[in-house]
C-alpha cells in the first residue's frame, strides 16, 4: 500500500473515532441532568463558532471595514433569518447582499 | 427518509463550492482522481480534507497531519456527547451508520426533541445524512473532473453560502435568553480565539458559549 492511501485511511479512522466514540454504549459514561442541559446548548454554540470567523476573517486576517462583503451579507442573512425563519430566503437574500457589496467595492 | 433528504437539500447545495474546491485542489496538488475521491468517500469531512491535503502536498510530518485532523475533528466529540443519550441505545448498525454520517450539517438537523427516538426519526436522519454524503461525493467528483481547468477558487467568497446556511439554522433557535447569551458569547469568543490563532478556537469558543448559556439558565430558574 502506498503512503497516501495509508494516510487517507488513518485520517478516516480519526474522523470516524471523533464522531463515534460517545455513541458507543459500552463506554462507561453516564451523563447527569446538568451535563445534558449544558449539552443542549451545543448546537447553536458550535454553529455560531463556525460561521462568525467566516464573516470576520479573510486569509487569516480580521477585516472589520465597510468593504467586507461577508459582514454585510451576514447582517442581511441574520435579519432575513429572524424575519422569515426560512433557510432559502436567508441564503438567497444574504447572498444578494453579499454579491452586491462585493461587486460595489 | 425523503423528508430528511429534502430538509438537507439547502445544506447539500451550500457545500457545493467546497466540494468542487476540494476535488480540484486534490488534482492541482498532484493526487490521482482515485485518491481525491477516496478522501471524500472515507474521511467525509470538508475542513479536515482541505487542510490535510494541503499539508500532505507540502510533505508535512506525518504526526502533524494526524494531529491537525484530530484538532479540527474534535468538535465531533461534542456532537457525540449531545446525541449520546438518544443514539447509544440504538443498534450497532444505526450507531455506526449515523456515526459515520455525523457531520456539522447532520448535527444541525438533530436538534428536534424526538430526534433518533423512533424508526421514523432514524430513517429521517439516514435520508439527511446519506443524501449529504452523496452530494459531497458528487461535488468532489465534479471538482476532480474540472481539475486544473479551474482557477484558484479559495478567494472567490464561496464560503459565504456556508455561513448563511448556519445563520439560517442558528437564528430561529434563539427563543430564550440563555440561548441568546450562549450565541453571543460563542460569537465573541470565537473572534477572540481565532484572532490569537488558537488551534482549538472552535471547540473552545463553543464551550465557553455553552457554559454561559447554561449558567444564565441556572441563575434564572
Amino acid at each position: 500500500m502506498n503512503i497516501t492511501l495509508v494516510t487517507i485511511l488513518l485520517l478516516a479512522s480519526i474522523t470516524f473515532m471523533t464522531r463515534y466514540l460517545f455513541l458507543e454504549e459500552k463506554l462507561p459514561l453516564r451523563l447527569g441532568p446538568n451535563i445534558s442541559q449544558l449539552l443542549s446548548f451545543s448546537g447553536p454554540a458550535v454553529l455560531t463558532a463556525i460561521f462568525i470567523p467566516i464573516l470576520f476573517f479573510n486569509n487569516n486576517e480580521i477585516d472589520i471595514s465597510v468593504s467586507n462583503a461577508y459582514l454585510w451579507g451576514g447582517v442581511g442573512s441574520i435579519i432575513t433569518a429572524y424575519k422569515t425563519k426560512n433557510i432559502y430566503w436567508t441564503i438567497g437574500f444574504g447572498g444578494i447582499v453579499f454579491i452586491g457589496v462585493s461587486s460595489y467595492f | 427518509m425523503i423528508k430528511g433528504a429534502t430538509d438537507m437539500l439547502p445544506l447539500s447545495l451550500a457545500v457545493l463550492p467546497w466540494g468542487v474546491l476540494f476535488g480540484s485542489l486534490a488534482i492541482q496538488r498532484g493526487f490521482s482522481w482515485i485518491e481525491g475521491q477516496l478522501f471524500s468517500a472515507v474521511i467525509f469531512a470538508g475542513a479536515v480534507q482541505i487542510v490535510t491535503i494541503e499539508l500532505m502536498a507540502e510533505n508535512t510530518r506525518y504526526i502533524t497531519i494526524l494531529f491537525m485532523a484530530l484538532v479540527i475533528s474534535s468538535r465531533h466529540f461534542l456532537y457525540g456527547l449531545t446525541l449520546r443519550e438518544k443514539l447509544s441505545k440504538q443498534s450497532l448498525k444505526w450507531r455506526i451508520g449515523l456515526g459515520f454520517l455525523l457531520t456539522d450539517e447532520l448535527f444541525s438537523l438533530s436538534g428536534h426533541r424526538k430526534s433518533y427516538a423512533s424508526k421514523y426519526r432514524l430513517y429521517y436522519a439516514l435520508g439527511a445524512g446519506g443524501s449529504f454524503y452523496l452530494a459531497w461525493n458528487i461535488w468532489t467528483a465534479i471538482g476532480i473532473i474540472a481539475g486544473v481547468s479551474l482557477p484558484d477558487l479559495t478567494n472567490l467568497g464561496l464560503d459565504f453560502a456556508v455561513a448563511a446556511t448556519f445563520i439560517a439554522l442558528v437564528i430561529p433557535e434563539i427563543r430564550t435568553v440563555p440561548v441568546l447569551v450562549c450565541v453571543l458569547v460563542s460569537a465573541i469568543s470565537s473572534l477572540l480565539f481565532s484572532f490569537y490563532g488558537f488551534e482549538l478556537s472552535l471547540v473552545a469558543a463553543a464551550s465557553v458559549g455553552m457554559l454561559c448559556g447554561y449558567g444564565v439558565q441556572r441563575v434564572r430558574s
